[in-house]
């Protein structure tokens, strides 16, 4: 039987240029602000453990031990901290084993923060320790990055089901617009479809990045930390806290092959599709059940791909909804409402925590005026590592 | 036991893997056969045979990268990912004029020294 945690704090910084902090400082502020929207900050050394999320401080930041480093600045010496590491998908993971720390019994409070800096350096290098991940020999040593498994996967999904450009730059639009209300995104700007798809000048504000994706299918690089106190709702402790848990009621996580190119069906997301499957279960729910999704679009390719895996639109079709409008904020399947990783933006690490924070702003019926979904009760995160060889998916529910 | 001090200087690059106990193909090296769990030793590379990777390929889908990593002087790269006549699959650069899925190429393997550090092996693949 699944534990009840929930969570009964949230912190996020403004996503964008961080370049001039410390990694530690800007993961200390996101996590102080979850302890005072919390109300714990006073109580703070109570906590039983601090996990961290972060992918490659190593070689952004020139930084290792970045958790006992967070501790120290935030003054919780003696709480026992550790970190989490999974490309893409640390934060994510950093909740998964907050989770599972809390499951097991061996804490009761845990705090969970993760981000990354990666405008210390520049975008060349950032590209190229972002494809680190990759596979060393077989795909990383070729020249391949991200962006460029992006662009073939993206190929591969308009010729066998004929998505264009201009569906791509609907997401774009609808994601910005979400953005453009949310506080904490990176790119706070709404964009038109004239200036990116339809207008004389598209070409030249939307380039290519990695053809077919332009420009606005892909996020930006940031830097920026969220954060998450979770209890054992179970424990008398729970009553200690200011505000009402929303409850983590599924979380699970797959791998996939490394290579990209040893997927029996390459357009196939089989990790994504096992975490969701697993997730559900625990959770006791299917698709239909849910009210709003945050879906990892480091590429926009990836928000469709990755809506069909979940279950939420049949394979191929998701981008016919899209022009429907239906994953728009008053549509019957909101998707992105933070803006996504495209417009609220992606400090590598960062982003799983990140899309739970949302997450729970929408659950509590915090989100700003015009991107609040209506009463939500169920929202589902899915935060991607790697080329999508290691998902994680976390359902949040308002009881 | 397996000595992996000298796994860097008798590791091949850029090979298919045969497994001898079942017959089946690999690429990248695997350690564990997928099919029947057979081992392979990195070292000795008892077990498995080793054959070139290269020659006719198929395109299943490709990029035109512009935003390429530091160390790459080049304004744009194409990659693909190609499937051989045996059924196994590579990624690669691409050096074709018109790029089109499901296109007939040749596979080579080459040394690249763009990257700063020792030069390292990689695919590209052409148009016979
Ligand atoms: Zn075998």
């Amino acid at each position: 039987m699944a534990a009840n945690v929930g969570i009964v704090g949230i912190g996020h910084t403004i996503f964008g240029n961080s370049s001039e902090y410390d990694l530690s400082d800007v993961l200390a502020y996101a996590a102080t602000d979850a302890l005072q929207d919390a109300g714990y900050l006073e109580k703070r050394k109570e906590i039983d453990q601090l996990v961290v999320g972060n992918m490659a401080s190593g070689l952004f930041c020139h930084q290792s031990a970045v958790a006992s480093s967070v501790i120290s600045r935030m003054d919780m010496e003696p709480v026992p901290a550790e970190l989490v590491e999974n490309g893409p998908a640390s934060g994510a993971s950093a909740v998964k084993i907050g989770y599972m720390a809390v499951a097991s019994g061996l804490a009761d409070v845990v705090l969970v923060v993760a981000g990354e800096v990666m405008r210390k350096v520049t975008g060349w290098l950032a590209t190229d320790y972002v494809a680190t991940m990759l596979h060393t020999e077989a795909e990383y040593n070729m020249g391949l990055t991200l962006p460029a498994f992006g662009g073939m996967f993206t190929r591969m999904y308009m010729e066998k089901y004929g998505l264009t450009e201009r569906d791509l730059a609907l997401l774009a639009v609808k994601n910005h617009d979400n953005g453009a209300k949310n506080k904490y995104a990176h790119i706070q700007l709404p964009c038109t479809i004239e200036a990116i798809a339809d207008g004389p000048e598209a070409d030249v504000v939307n380039t290519y990045v990695a053809e077919p994706l332009r420009m606005y299918s892909t996020c930006p690089v940031s830097d920026g930390a969220a954060a998450l106190l979770l209890v054992n709702m179970d424990s008398p402790r729970a009553q200690e806290f200011k505000k009402k848990p929303v409850r983590i009621a599924g979380v699970a996580s797959a791998t996939d092959t490394h290579c990209v190119h040893n997927r029996k069906d390459p357009l196939k997301l089989e990790a994504v599709r096992i975490a969701a499957e697993k997730a559900y279960k625990m959770a006791g729910l299917s698709p239909k059940d849910i009210s709003f999704a945050e879906l990892h679009d480091a590429f926009s390719i990836l928000e469709l791909a990755i809506s069909e895996e979940v279950g939420f639109f049949e394979r191929g079709k998701s981008f016919l909804a899209v022009r429907n409008g239906e994953t728009e904020i008053n549509g019957r399947l909101p998707i992105n409402t933070s803006g996504g990783l495209k417009s609220k933006g992606h400090p590598v690490g960062g982003t799983g925590v990140s899309q739970v924070v949302e997450l729970v702003r929408q659950l509590r019926g915090e989100a700003e005026e015009g991107r609040q979904v209506k009463e939500p009760k169920y929202g589902m995160s899915v935060n991607f590592g790697g080329f999508g060889n290691n998902i994680v998916s976390v359902i949040c529910a308002r009881d | 036991m397996i000595d992996f001090s000298v796994y860097n200087a008798t590791a091949p690059t850029i090979q298919g893997y045969k497994c001898q106990n079942c017959g089946s193909i690999h690429y990248p090296a695997p350690m564990i056969c997928s099919k029947c769990s057979k081992r392979r030793d990195p070292v000795t590379g008892k077990g498995w045979e080793t054959f070139d990777l290269e020659g006719p390929c198929e395109l299943l889908t490709w990029t035109r990268a512009w935003n390429l990593p530091e160390g790459y002087s080049r304004k744009y790269l194409l990659f693909g990912i190609v499937q051989f006549e045996n059924g196994l699959r590579a990624s690669g650069q691409l050096e074709v004029e018109n790029p089109e899925s499901g296109m007939k190429l040749v596979a080579e393997v080459e040394e690249s020294d763009e990257r700063p550090g020792d030069p390292v092996s990689i695919f590209v693949f052409r148009e016979k």
